[in-house]
């Protein structure tokens, strides 16, 4: 089972897979937005660190929409 | 909205949907009534009052028993005033002598065959043969007893809840006929002619062993003693009855509590309901005997580590001594170190408070509720597409539904009052889509016409959701008018684009979703073309990885079609808890305020900083997921939970378990010591909805009083703690009664504007919106337009769940509800309920059994990549072969042991729906069912050995 550091990183990522339907740029936006609405302030400091400590295992899309949050 | 019933009287017939108005004339007495009203409704609605023993209002007339003849001018013989309709000009006289003579002869020809016991007779006060007996004056009984009679015919007291009586039978058939025509289930029959006729079960069998469901209508359709309650044939007859509503499932019934005293004798469903019209369950009517069962826990206690036995203390000593835990908590690891979460089982005034002491004592939004783990996908799919995070119809819309389509639900098992409803309209022609992995029971419903099952591979709704609306664009069904006028262009276009892709066809799903391509569009068509076509969902669409996108498929169907803003229409939640509607109205998710305001709006949180005069956080709380992850990871320390089980209902048990021991400080208030109380610091007396005022709203959105008709066992209101914990805490909430918190509720929500217990006494209960605009309540949703202005197609892309079968896990499990038990069982399995299911059974197809050698009653291994946990095995050909079935009742299953942490995208429901499983014949109980045992018998050590200790020796 994944840890809280995995389960994070899956989080992220499904949310931009399920929204792909405009391109990268637009799923990062809204992947972005998501995360500004429901996720809570913990998660989404622990979700920018791990991108500064390299971000294995993020989607590009993750990876641009964390960089909006 | 029609009233079908009058609640305070019985008036013989139904009513009729008639427009047209009859003029007659009732013993001289000038009468307009609707068309097709029967003579003795007609007399009835005017005080007239025909004597009656087969007829009753919730059932169609029979004119079996000849009680009702009347005379009509111009007409021959005697007409029975139930089977006969009024006609313009009609002149009816119902009391002349040889009439009398005539009800006289019929009683006395009844009575010559029934005991005359009437003193010792359980019925006696409440018996409509009695009353008749007396109404027509009956002196004598010409006949004697001694001839062929039925006195001495065997009871039948082999269900647990009431008797059946023979010798008190009149065969009147109402018992039968409100087994078929509102119940739906067929269990009873008319064995036999003449004399010998006879009422009998299933075939001729004891009630338990018969198809009867136990929801009571026959009990309550009975004139007579025959079926009777062994509560009323034990206590007597109660003295009094308060109206209140069911703490059972989202259907939200209306029950007259009966009562002696404080003790309740009986539940009866109350007529005047506008969810149940009168109608049960065996859960609602019956199993309400764990209010008082010796499991309740009464008194508060606390203890300093859960590996100590319990210290009974006085409230205010536990309300401190949890304050100062959370205020270490705080202290030490921050504001946002400590949470909560709200119960849908408690009232909405009750979870409006849990939610407000989280954002005003505690100082963070890390609230949550069980709508977590069940519709919250309901709420973002709903409010992306259509505004709302509601369900758009009243039950009542069914009646007019041509096209019923039910996905991922179970209404006869979980919904069993709506259940009946659906079956009532499918008998009168409308047809029925099923999509589900399972085959249903409402599938099996007698006199249905049309059915189509689409037994779609679990996790695959969304493939099938876009092949049915890609038929429905490509074959031009859409509503274009209705799209035109209601919903975004743009959005319209784009889903177009997507839905129309070959990807999406019936053909190119057929492979993954296991459907023929044919069925999916027979279905699509039948949808499509019905004229008022509606669906209902249950969590078999929400609990997947893509629950939302699931609801938003939904949700475009129905745009798609036009299926929206008018009875018979909608997309209908079948919600699972009691008030998990309101519990999410109340603002029990960690991004919003009471009525889905966001709290990241400025506004919104003025206006309930004003109120409440606290700062709110801007920012989103954790969800219950994100909560057991803080804890293991040790950011999270201190969690209030009240009437929620999430040790025995969240997915991944020994995950929420390692995280539940990780916390410094778990408050529990619950009715029961409950499989998360075993981990609690603080363990809260809870109160059942017996025992306090409130309201709970239903999965129409309606709001129906709970109303207490008993004291609370351990002194105080749930709302009651929730203040006492609250004020230890530093923030004062003082209220004296629920009805204040409803004023602060309808202050600061704009869909509860209106609402008010003193309109809620006016009107019975209140479908929200209640404002300025909508007054009385909003029966139907999106009439004339939508919260957001236009429906809002959205894409739909089907993504695969990474839950996939294997050569290591190579079946699939999905799990489910049973009629008889409720949601984690804390409740029915401290009921009679027990007696048709005291275990959880894992459900194999015979293919799949016959690959393992696996027989009925074998004990099963069932590993998935989360755990392991044994069951029972039952051969079953609801599923397909390589689907497997459980339900998740009974805490020693370990049902939930196996699933698995994958979630929904958009908000994190859990994936109960799927997960990889393989099975295996094993001889022994798992490592965790084994460890369970000892801990369930360590804790319950604890607390009979809780001791006593005063505020000085803490």
């Amino acid at each position: 089972m994944r840890s809280a550091q995995e389960q994070l990183i899956h989080m992220v990522n499904q949310i931009g897979e399920n929204n792909q339907q405009g391109g990268i740029e637009s799923a990062a936006t809204f992947t972005s937005e998501h995360m500004k609405k429901f996720w809570a302030r913990s998660m989404k400091e622990d979700i920018i660190n791990y991108l500064k400590s390299g971000g294995h295992g993020l989607s590009e899309t993750s990876i641009a929409a964390i960089k909006k949050l | 909205m029609l009233e079908y019933y009058n609640p305070s009287k019985d008036l013989g017939t139904p009513a009729i949907l008639s427009e047209i108005l009859i003029n007659i004339e009732i013993d001289g007495k000038s009468i307009s009534v609707a068309e097709g009203t029967s003579v003795m409704r007609a007399a009835s609605l005017h005080d007239i009052n025909i004597p009656k023993l087969c007829a009753t209002d919730s059932l169609e007339p029979f004119g079996s028993c000849r009680l009702c003849a009347v005379q009509i001018e111009g007409r021959r013989g005697y007409p029975a005033s139930c089977t006969t309709p009024v006609a313009e000009g009609m002149k009816i006289t119902t009391e002349t002598e040889k009439l009398a003579k005539l009800r006289r002869n019929v009683m006395e020809l009844y009575i010559s065959d029934h005991p005359l016991d009437c003193l010792t007779c359980p019925a006696n006060g409440d018996c409509e043969l009695q009353d008749m007996a007396g109404a027509v004056g009956l002196r004598e009984v010409r006949y004697g007893f001694s001839g062929a009679n039925h006195l001495d015919v065997e009871k039948d007291h082999s269900n647990p809840y009431f008797s059946f009586d023979p010798s008190k039978c009149i065969v009147c058939s109402r018992c039968v006929r409100a087994c078929e025509e509102v119940q739906g289930t067929y269990a009873l029959t008319i064995d036999g002619r003449g004399f010998d006729s006879k009422v009998v079960a299933g075939t001729d069998q004891d009630f338990i062993d018969s198809d009867c469901v136990s929801c009571g209508a026959c009990v309550q359709a009975c004139p007579t003693s025959t079926l009777m309650e062994k509560s009323v044939i034990d206590q007597g007859q109660p003295e009094h009855s308060i109206v209140t509503t069911c703490a059972y499932c989202g259907v939200g019934c209306s029950f007259e509590a009966q009562m002696k005293g404080d003790q309740v004798i009986r539940m009866v469903p109350y007529k005047g309901g506008a969810a149940n019209q009168g109608h049960s369950c065996v859960k609602g009517r019956f199993a309400f005997g764990y209010a008082t069962h010796k499991d309740r826990i009464k008194e508060p206690m606390i203890r300093d580590s859960i590996d100590q036995p319990w210290r009974v203390v006085s409230w205010d000593e536990a309300f401190t001594f949890a304050a100062a835990k959370i205020h270490k908590i705080q202290a030490k690891h921050g504001r946002e170190s400590v949470g909560g979460i709200t119960s849908s089982r408690c009232t909405n005034e009750e979870t409006y408070l849990v939610q407000k002491l989280i954002r005003s004592a505690f100082g963070n939004n890390n609230t949550d509720t069980c709508a977590r783990v069940c519709h919250s996908p309901t709420g973002f799919g709903l409010k992306t597409t259509l505004g709302e995070s509601a369900g758009t119809q009243t039950f009542e819309s069914i009646r007019k539904t041509d096209c019923i389509v039910v996905i991922g639900a179970n209404p006869t098992d979980a919904h069993p009052v709506f259940g009946s409803l659906m079956r009532r309209r499918l008998r009168e022609g409308a047809s029925l889509i099923v999509l589900d992995p399972r085959d249903i029971d409402l599938l099996a419903t007698p006199h249905l016409k049309r059915a189509i099952h689409l037994q779609l591979r679990p996790g695959t709704n969304v493939a099938i959701v876009n092949a049915l609306a890609h038929v429905i664009v490509t074959e031009n069904l859409l509503d274009e008018d209705f799209i035109a006028k209601r919903c975004a262009t743009a959005a319209f276009e784009s889903w177009k684009a997507f839905i129309s892709l070959d990807k999406n066809s019936p053909e190119s799903t057929e492979s993954i979703t296991g459907v023929p391509a044919q069925k999916v569009k027979d279905a699509a068509r039948l949808y499509a073309n019905a004229g008022n076509g509606a669906i209902f969902y249950g969590l078999g669409v929400t609990e997947h990885s893509q629950g939302s996108t699931m609801v938003m498929g939904i949700a475009n169907l129905a745009l798609a079609t036009g299926n929206l803003g008018r009875e018979g229409v909608g997309v209908n939640p079948l919600r699972g808890q009691n008030n998990v509607q309101g519990s999410c109205d109340m603002g029990s998710f960690p991004h919003e305020l009471p009525g889905y305001q966001h709290v990241g709006i400025k506004a919104v949180r003025d206006k309930f900083e004003a109120a409440w005069k606290v700062k709110i956080d801007h920012e989103p709380g954790l969800r219950i997921p994100n909560m057991f992850d803080a804890a293991i990871n040790g950011t999270f320390k201190g969690l209030y939970v009240q009437g929620e089980d999430i040790a025995q209902s969240d997915p991944n048990t020994q995950h929420v378990e390692r995280a539940l021991r990780a916390l410094d400080c778990l408050i529990v208030q619950d009715i029961f010591l409950n499989e998360t109380a075993k981990f609690a610091h603080v363990l809260l007396p809870g109160a059942t909805f017996l025992e306090k005022d409130g309201t709970f709203t239903n999965a129409e959105r309606r709001i129906n009083r709970v109303r207490k008709v008993m004291p609370p066992l351990a002194g105080l209101a749930d709302w009651e703690v929730t203040m006492g914990l609250s004020k230890a805490l530093g923030y004062e909430m003082n209220y004296d009664h629920p009805s204040e918190i409803m004023d602060e509720i309808a202050q600061l929500t704009p869909s509860f504007s209106g609402v008010s217990y003193e309109k809620l006494e006016q009107l019975g209960s209140i479908q929200w919106p209640c404002n300025d605009e909508h007054p009385l309540g909003t029966p139907t949703m999106h009439v004339t337009d939508f919260p957001i202005g236009k429906g809002n197609f959205a894409v739909t892309e089907f993504i695969p769940t990474l839950e996939r079968s294997s050569r290591r896990l190579p079946l699939l499990l999905t799990t489910g509800r049973i009629l008889s038990q409720y949601n984690v069982g804390a409740q029915t399995r401290r009921t009679p309920n027990m007696t048709w299911h005291d275990e959880d059974i894992l459900e194999v197809h015979p293919h799949d059994a016959q690959e393992r050698g696996i027989n009925d009653g074998d004990w099963l291994g069932i590993t998935s990549r989360a755990g392991h946990t044994v069951l029972r095995a039952k051969i079953s050909e609801r599923m397909q072969p390589g689907v497997v079935y459980t339900t998740f009742h009974h805490p020693g299953s370990g049902a939930n042991v196996i699933t698995t942490d994958n979630s929904d995208w958009a908000t994190n429901c859990p994936e109960y729906k799927v997960t990889a499983v393989q099975v295996e014949k094993v001889t022994q109980p798992s490592r965790w069912q084994q460890e369970f045992q000892a801990s369930d018998k360590r804790q319950k050590g604890f607390l009979n050995k809780r001791t006593r200790h005063t505020a000085d020796n803490l």
